[in-house]
Protein backbone atom coordinates (compact mmCIF):
# COMPACT_ATOMS: atom_id res chain seq x y z
CA UNK A 1 0.00 0.00 0.00
CA UNK A 2 2.89 2.42 0.70
CA UNK A 3 4.74 1.37 -2.15
CA UNK A 4 1.56 1.90 -4.29
CA UNK A 5 0.59 5.72 -2.86
CA UNK A 6 4.17 6.63 -3.59
CA UNK A 7 4.45 5.40 -7.27
CA UNK A 8 1.17 5.97 -8.26
CA UNK A 9 -0.75 8.09 -6.47
CA UNK A 10 1.58 10.69 -5.03
CA UNK A 11 2.80 13.28 -7.27
CA UNK A 12 6.44 12.68 -8.39
CA UNK A 13 9.07 15.16 -7.62
CA UNK A 14 9.80 18.08 -10.11
CA UNK A 15 13.53 16.50 -10.05
CA UNK A 16 12.62 12.82 -11.15
CA UNK A 17 9.70 14.04 -13.35
CA UNK A 18 12.40 16.61 -15.34
CA UNK A 19 15.18 13.59 -15.10
CA UNK A 20 13.03 11.13 -16.64
CA UNK A 21 11.71 13.18 -19.12
CA UNK A 22 15.70 14.17 -19.94
CA UNK A 23 16.21 10.46 -20.17
CA UNK A 24 13.13 9.85 -22.46
CA UNK A 25 13.89 12.80 -24.73
CA UNK A 26 17.83 11.37 -24.98
CA UNK A 27 16.13 8.21 -26.08
CA UNK A 28 13.75 9.53 -28.62
CA UNK A 29 16.64 11.55 -30.29
CA UNK A 30 18.68 8.37 -30.72
CA UNK A 31 15.75 5.97 -32.35
CA UNK A 32 13.78 8.50 -34.31
CA UNK A 33 16.57 10.95 -35.14
CA UNK A 34 14.12 13.99 -33.84
CA UNK A 35 14.09 14.92 -30.42
CA UNK A 36 10.10 15.46 -28.61
CA UNK A 37 7.94 18.22 -30.66
CA UNK A 38 3.90 18.43 -30.25
CA UNK A 39 2.43 20.91 -32.18
CA UNK A 40 3.82 19.97 -36.33
CA UNK A 41 1.58 17.13 -35.18
CA UNK A 42 -1.72 19.22 -35.23
CA UNK A 43 0.45 21.16 -38.01
CA UNK A 44 0.17 18.00 -39.79
CA UNK A 45 -3.30 17.49 -38.86
CA UNK A 46 -4.41 20.29 -39.76
CA UNK A 47 -3.25 20.02 -43.38
CA UNK A 48 -4.84 17.13 -43.47
CA UNK A 49 -8.19 18.38 -42.99
CA UNK A 50 -7.72 21.18 -45.11
CA UNK A 51 -6.88 18.87 -48.03
CA UNK A 52 -9.87 16.55 -47.00
CA UNK A 53 -12.44 19.19 -47.61
CA UNK A 54 -10.53 20.78 -50.87
CA UNK A 55 -8.34 23.77 -49.64
CA UNK A 56 -5.02 23.03 -51.07
CA UNK A 57 -2.03 23.86 -48.88
CA UNK A 58 1.25 24.75 -50.57
CA UNK A 59 3.35 22.66 -49.14
CA UNK A 60 6.41 23.88 -51.19
CA UNK A 61 6.59 27.09 -49.28
CA UNK A 62 5.87 26.12 -45.96
CA UNK A 63 8.04 22.89 -46.40
CA UNK A 64 5.83 20.78 -45.20
CA UNK A 65 6.72 16.95 -46.18
CA UNK A 66 10.42 17.99 -45.10
CA UNK A 67 9.60 16.68 -42.01
CA UNK A 68 7.82 13.91 -42.57
CA UNK A 69 9.24 10.56 -43.56
CA UNK A 70 9.38 8.02 -46.70
CA UNK A 71 6.34 5.99 -45.07
CA UNK A 72 4.68 8.64 -42.77
CA UNK A 73 1.75 10.26 -43.79
CA UNK A 74 0.11 13.26 -42.55
CA UNK A 75 -1.83 11.51 -40.61
CA UNK A 76 0.22 8.84 -39.45
CA UNK A 77 3.85 10.29 -38.65
CA UNK A 78 6.35 10.22 -35.58
CA UNK A 79 4.88 13.09 -33.87
CA UNK A 80 0.91 12.16 -34.29
CA UNK A 81 2.31 8.46 -32.37
CA UNK A 82 4.10 10.74 -29.48
CA UNK A 83 1.17 12.74 -29.51
CA UNK A 84 -1.36 9.99 -29.47
CA UNK A 85 0.59 8.47 -26.15
CA UNK A 86 1.16 10.87 -24.32
CA UNK A 87 -2.71 11.27 -24.06
CA UNK A 88 -2.73 7.46 -23.96
CA UNK A 89 -0.09 7.84 -20.90
CA UNK A 90 -1.71 10.18 -19.19
CA UNK A 91 -4.84 8.44 -18.72
CA UNK A 92 -3.27 5.53 -17.59
CA UNK A 93 -1.48 7.79 -14.68
CA UNK A 94 -4.81 9.33 -13.69
CA UNK A 95 -6.15 6.02 -13.78
CA UNK A 96 -3.61 4.03 -11.83
CA UNK A 97 -3.92 6.97 -9.01
CA UNK A 98 -7.91 6.45 -9.25
CA UNK A 99 -8.61 9.93 -10.21
CA UNK A 100 -10.02 9.94 -13.74
CA UNK A 101 -12.47 11.91 -14.19
CA UNK A 102 -14.76 13.52 -17.09
CA UNK A 103 -14.26 17.31 -16.46
CA UNK A 104 -17.41 19.52 -18.06
CA UNK A 105 -17.00 22.84 -18.83
CA UNK A 106 -17.82 25.59 -16.26
CA UNK A 107 -19.04 28.59 -18.12
CA UNK A 108 -19.49 30.50 -21.34
CA UNK A 109 -16.45 32.59 -20.43
CA UNK A 110 -14.07 29.45 -19.87
CA UNK A 111 -15.24 27.70 -23.16
CA UNK A 112 -14.61 31.74 -25.15
CA UNK A 113 -11.14 31.87 -23.35
CA UNK A 114 -9.75 28.69 -24.09
CA UNK A 115 -10.66 28.86 -27.71
CA UNK A 116 -9.52 31.79 -28.33
CA UNK A 117 -6.23 31.20 -26.27
CA UNK A 118 -5.82 27.80 -28.20
CA UNK A 119 -6.44 29.46 -31.05
CA UNK A 120 -3.11 32.51 -30.04
CA UNK A 121 -1.36 29.43 -29.19
CA UNK A 122 -1.37 27.12 -32.17
CA UNK A 123 -1.04 30.00 -34.00
CA UNK A 124 2.17 31.50 -32.41
CA UNK A 125 3.79 28.04 -32.12
CA UNK A 126 3.34 27.31 -36.15
CA UNK A 127 4.91 30.98 -36.76
CA UNK A 128 7.94 30.21 -34.37
CA UNK A 129 8.41 26.84 -35.59
CA UNK A 130 7.43 24.86 -32.32
CA UNK A 131 5.70 25.11 -28.94
CA UNK A 132 7.52 25.28 -25.45
CA UNK A 133 8.26 21.46 -26.04
CA UNK A 134 9.94 21.56 -29.61
CA UNK A 135 11.64 25.02 -28.74
CA UNK A 136 12.72 24.91 -25.18
CA UNK A 137 12.64 21.45 -23.99
CA UNK A 138 14.76 20.24 -27.32
CA UNK A 139 15.59 23.07 -28.85
CA UNK A 140 17.91 24.05 -26.06
CA UNK A 141 19.77 20.92 -25.57
CA UNK A 142 19.99 20.74 -29.55
CA UNK A 143 22.14 24.07 -29.20
CA UNK A 144 19.40 25.57 -31.25
CA UNK A 145 19.68 29.68 -30.45
CA UNK A 146 16.33 30.25 -31.54
CA UNK A 147 14.72 27.81 -28.61
CA UNK A 148 16.78 30.79 -26.30
CA UNK A 149 14.98 33.24 -27.80
CA UNK A 150 11.58 31.61 -27.89
CA UNK A 151 12.32 30.92 -24.28
CA UNK A 152 13.02 34.74 -23.93
CA UNK A 153 9.94 35.90 -25.39
CA UNK A 154 7.96 33.05 -23.67
CA UNK A 155 8.88 34.64 -20.15
CA UNK A 156 7.53 38.44 -21.44
CA UNK A 157 4.50 36.84 -23.08
CA UNK A 158 3.45 34.70 -19.66
CA UNK A 159 3.94 37.51 -17.47
CA UNK A 160 2.06 39.99 -20.19
CA UNK A 161 -0.99 36.98 -19.90
CA UNK A 162 -0.65 36.60 -15.70
CA UNK A 163 -1.41 40.21 -15.55
CA UNK A 164 -4.32 39.93 -17.61
CA UNK A 165 -5.62 37.26 -16.36
CA UNK A 166 -5.39 38.74 -12.58
CA UNK A 167 -6.74 42.45 -14.08
CA UNK A 168 -9.65 41.24 -16.43
CA UNK A 169 -10.45 37.56 -15.89
CA UNK A 170 -11.06 36.71 -12.46
CA UNK B 1 -15.23 32.55 13.01
CA UNK B 2 -16.68 32.24 8.97
CA UNK B 3 -16.78 29.29 6.61
CA UNK B 4 -15.84 30.61 3.20
CA UNK B 5 -16.53 28.45 0.22
CA UNK B 6 -14.80 28.64 -3.46
CA UNK B 7 -15.79 26.54 -6.01
CA UNK B 8 -12.82 26.02 -8.29
CA UNK B 9 -14.51 22.89 -9.52
CA UNK B 10 -13.04 22.78 -13.76
CA UNK B 11 -10.73 25.25 -13.46
CA UNK B 12 -6.99 24.84 -14.01
CA UNK B 13 -3.61 26.06 -13.23
CA UNK B 14 -2.96 29.06 -11.64
CA UNK B 15 -6.46 29.94 -11.20
CA UNK B 16 -7.13 27.71 -8.22
CA UNK B 17 -4.46 29.39 -6.51
CA UNK B 18 -4.84 33.14 -7.64
CA UNK B 19 -8.66 32.70 -6.46
CA UNK B 20 -7.21 31.49 -3.10
CA UNK B 21 -4.92 33.99 -2.41
CA UNK B 22 -7.47 36.79 -3.46
CA UNK B 23 -9.85 35.36 -1.05
CA UNK B 24 -7.36 34.88 1.92
CA UNK B 25 -6.66 38.88 1.52
CA UNK B 26 -10.64 39.84 2.26
CA UNK B 27 -10.81 36.86 5.16
CA UNK B 28 -10.18 38.21 8.93
CA UNK B 29 -8.09 36.10 10.77
CA UNK B 30 -9.58 32.86 12.44
CA UNK B 31 -11.67 32.25 9.20
CA UNK B 32 -11.69 28.79 7.22
CA UNK B 33 -11.86 28.55 3.65
CA UNK B 34 -13.21 25.61 2.15
CA UNK B 35 -11.55 25.53 -1.75
CA UNK B 36 -13.41 22.56 -3.81
CA UNK B 37 -11.10 21.49 -6.62
CA UNK B 38 -11.06 18.75 -9.54
CA UNK B 39 -7.15 19.44 -10.76
CA UNK B 40 -5.06 17.35 -9.03
CA UNK B 41 -1.97 20.46 -9.59
CA UNK B 42 -3.80 22.56 -7.54
CA UNK B 43 -3.14 20.15 -4.54
CA UNK B 44 0.65 20.23 -4.93
CA UNK B 45 0.65 24.23 -5.68
CA UNK B 46 -1.63 25.33 -2.98
CA UNK B 47 -0.20 23.14 -0.48
CA UNK B 48 3.42 24.86 -1.42
CA UNK B 49 1.97 28.25 -1.65
CA UNK B 50 0.05 27.44 1.53
CA UNK B 51 3.16 26.25 3.47
CA UNK B 52 5.47 29.35 2.56
CA UNK B 53 2.70 31.15 3.92
CA UNK B 54 2.79 29.34 7.08
CA UNK B 55 -0.85 29.05 7.19
CA UNK B 56 -2.46 26.02 8.36
CA UNK B 57 -4.20 23.69 6.16
CA UNK B 58 -5.48 20.07 5.39
CA UNK B 59 -7.20 18.54 2.45
CA UNK B 60 -9.60 15.61 1.69
CA UNK B 61 -10.11 13.82 -1.76
CA UNK B 62 -13.99 13.67 -1.24
CA UNK B 63 -14.52 12.05 -4.30
CA UNK B 64 -12.28 9.91 -7.24
CA UNK B 65 -10.55 13.65 -8.67
CA UNK B 66 -12.09 15.47 -6.58
CA UNK B 67 -10.48 17.45 -3.29
CA UNK B 68 -11.56 19.87 -0.89
CA UNK B 69 -8.72 21.82 0.64
CA UNK B 70 -9.09 24.09 3.91
CA UNK B 71 -7.10 26.92 4.79
CA UNK B 72 -7.01 28.75 8.24
CA UNK B 73 -6.02 32.25 8.01
CA UNK B 74 -3.67 33.15 11.05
Amino acid sequence: MRVYQKVFKNPWSYMIGGGILALLNILLLAATGTPWRVTGGFFYWGIWLFETFGVMVNTDISGVYDGLGPSETLLFNTVSILNLSVILGAMLSALSSNEFKRRKIKNKKQLIVGISGGFLMGYGARISFGCNVGSVFSGIPSFSLHGWIFWIFLTIGAYIGAKILMKYLL
Amino acid sequence: MKEIYLDCMYEVCPIPLIKASKELKKMEIGDLLIMKTDHNCSITNVIEWVEKQKLKMDYVEIDEGEWEIYIEKT
